[in-house]
């Protein structure tokens, strides 16, 4: 369990975090969305003890040696060393086991492959993440904070991280903290998610319960929508193959329902959910 | 502790810019023997052109001792330079990489850490130091032979070969620490600017400083004896007639203390920054 209270920092260009509190439990995906700048990162370096806050404090419940793990900005590697050299590295400065089946398990653990022996420059920037996530997993901390895991990578290694994210929550009960500036994929595996505009918290809650009280548009694919005559009813931006229906969420089913009689074959529909949305509503 | 330093020398070992470093050093070691193979008798005539009027001498100076203290010259500017580069380095790279976060984000104490780094850099100096003595000595007398070494410190100085060599090799012990202390101040400005290339510029200007203030009286007698730009060459020492024992164990002493108190004062700094 990780518990940030009344987080305070400021710098000599102004002040950073602002009363923010935080608290994620164990086994628990939290997101953290705001806009670049927005106070994300200088919350994860509180969190993660590399900053001290002018004001409030940080609650790791946690008897391991290693409380908190993560990457924060980018992963932190040796570019000149392979993998396995990173992590005995990294697992012997701190005691962690460093025989070649401890190492190759941690590089197991998040889908690294063995065998490769060239130096982590040559990695993919995915590749690289899992290697931070290894890393920072080494001595089993309760808690890993993750800042922008997703940014970078193509939309098959964010699927994967994701995957990888949910397993490390769900199996190994780990706390987790996730930022993001990109609502979809926070959304797609988060159970909780907070809003952070200008150094303070301007929003939380469950997210499906956030994305419901805040969604107004829906997008919904098919591929002869354009003839839909229910759609009429609704302020709609037709596209190629899809539609944009401002809508609620409860006015959905019905929709759909009319839609298929319509004889519309639909094929998705998601909730247009932008983080300005979500800052100006609570704003 | 252990862990952490065979971490630093697994870094050091598998970076590339430690060969350099041995490689630039062997390279400046080779131009001196080879400018001393083609050009050294025609300057060493000149310089002893007037004493050759006057006296007898016997045997070639021009050999494996002059040669190794021709090369112990260079530990006036070439290799602190480059020993200050390299070992700057070991925390600067760690910035640059964003490792200096991952590794403060495990179960690692700050002030061990930035401690193993100083270990590691004063280590990695004195294997430097052995190294070049080693190929110098194997290089300057396979090539030259050995013989009567003649220094000109204020006056010439003549020593026998057998006492010129023990000269020698306490020289390079005693450049060792000065070559240390350098290194140690290089990591503390790395600890301070954080971003290599102006790590490097600071570590020319100090290195420049130093060797100018060296020179400069300074007319109270406390700092013209204890100041450190007055005691990184005491190595120079050992090529008076009669070395000052005296002198140059309190210089040694007061330097490693010097050395001390940077290293302090680096492990403290970084101890209480935040690693932003």
């Amino acid at each position: 369990m990780l518990i940030g209270t009344n987080l305070s920092k400021s710098y000599s260009s102004g002040k950073a975090l602002n009363n923010v509190s935080i608290h994620i439990s164990s086994g628990q995906i939290c997101g953290l969305l705001g806009r670049n700048g927005a106070g994300k990162t200088t919350l994860f370096k509180i969190l993660c003890g590399l900053v001290k806050p002018d004001e409030g404090k940080v609650v790791i419940n946690s008897k391991r040696r290693k409380p908190i793990g993560g990457i924060i900005e980018r992963p932190g590697l040796y570019d000149f060393l392979n993998a396995y050299d990173n992590i005995k590295i990294f697992a012997g400065i701190q005691g962690a086991p460093t025989d070649k089946t401890s190492i190759e398990q941690t590089l197991l653990k998040v889908g690294l492959p063995t065998d490769r022996k060239d130096p982590v420059k040559n990695f993919s920037l995915g590749m690289k993440q899992r290697l931070g996530i290894a890393v920072a997993l080494i001595n089993d901390p309760e808690c890993l904070v993750l800042d922008e895991p997703f940014s970078g990578l193509d939309p098959i290694g964010v699927a994967s991280l994701i995957g990888l994210i949910q397993t490390l929550a769900e199996k190994e009960n780990i706390a987790i903290l996730l930022s993001s500036h990109m609502m979809a994929e926070i959304s797609k595996c988060c159970h909780f998610i907070y809003v952070i505009e200008k150094g303070e918290i301007v929003n939380s809650g469950i997210t499906n319960v956030l994305i419901n009280q805040h969604i107004t548009t829906f997008s919904i694919t098919a591929s002869n929508i354009a003839l839909s005559a229910s759609l009429k009813n609704h302020a709609v931006e037709i596209g190629t193959n899809d539609a944009k229906i401002a809508c609620t969420a409860k006015e959905i089913p019905a929709l759909l329902s009319e839609l298929l009689k319509e004889g519309i074959e639909v094929t998705a529909c998601t909730p247009v959910l932008t983080l300005e949305q979500l800052i100006k509503k609570a704003i | 502790m252990k862990r952490l330093l065979s971490a630093e020398f697994l870094k050091l070992i598998k970076q590339s810019k430690t060969y350099y470093a041995l490689g630039a050093i062997l390279i400046i070691e080779l131009l001196i023997l080879m400018t001393a193979y083609f050009q050294g008798s025609t300057i060493l005539d000149l310089l002893l052109d007037n004493l050759k009027q006057s006296f007898y001498f016997e045997g070639n100076l021009l050999n494996g001792n002059l040669i190794m203290y021709i090369v112990l010259n260079s530990l006036w500017f070439n290799v602190p330079l480059i020993l200050m580069i390299v070992t700057s380095g070991i925390v600067t790279d760690e910035y640059r990489y964003g490792t200096m976060q991952t590794v403060m984000l495990q179960a690692v104490d700050k002030w061990k850490f930035m401690a193993a780094k100083y270990i590691t850099a004063v280590l990695f100096t004195v294997v430097v130091i052995a190294f070049m003595m080693l190929t110098t000595f194997i290089l300057a007398y396979s090539i030259f032979g050995r013989g009567d070494l003649v220094v000109y410190l204020n006056t010439l100085n003549f020593f026998e070969d057998a006492d010129a060599f023990q000269r020698i090799c306490y020289a390079f012990a005693s450049g060792a620490v000065s070559m240390v202390f350098y290194c140690v101040v290089s990591l503390t400005l790395a600890i301070f600017i954080k971003e290599a290339t102006k790590t490097w510029i600071a570590a020319c200007l100090f290195l420049i400083i130093t060797t100018m203030l060296l020179k400069v009286d300074f007319v109270l007698p406390v700092i013209n004896n204890f100041f450190f730009p007055k005691l990184i060459d005491t190595w120079q020492q050992f090529f008076y007639n009669v070395p000052d024992w005296s002198a140059i164990s309190i210089n040694t002493i007061i330097l490693i203390l010097y050395t001390l108190v940077f290293a302090a004062a680096g492990t403290f700094i970084f101890h209480k920054k935040d690693i932003e």
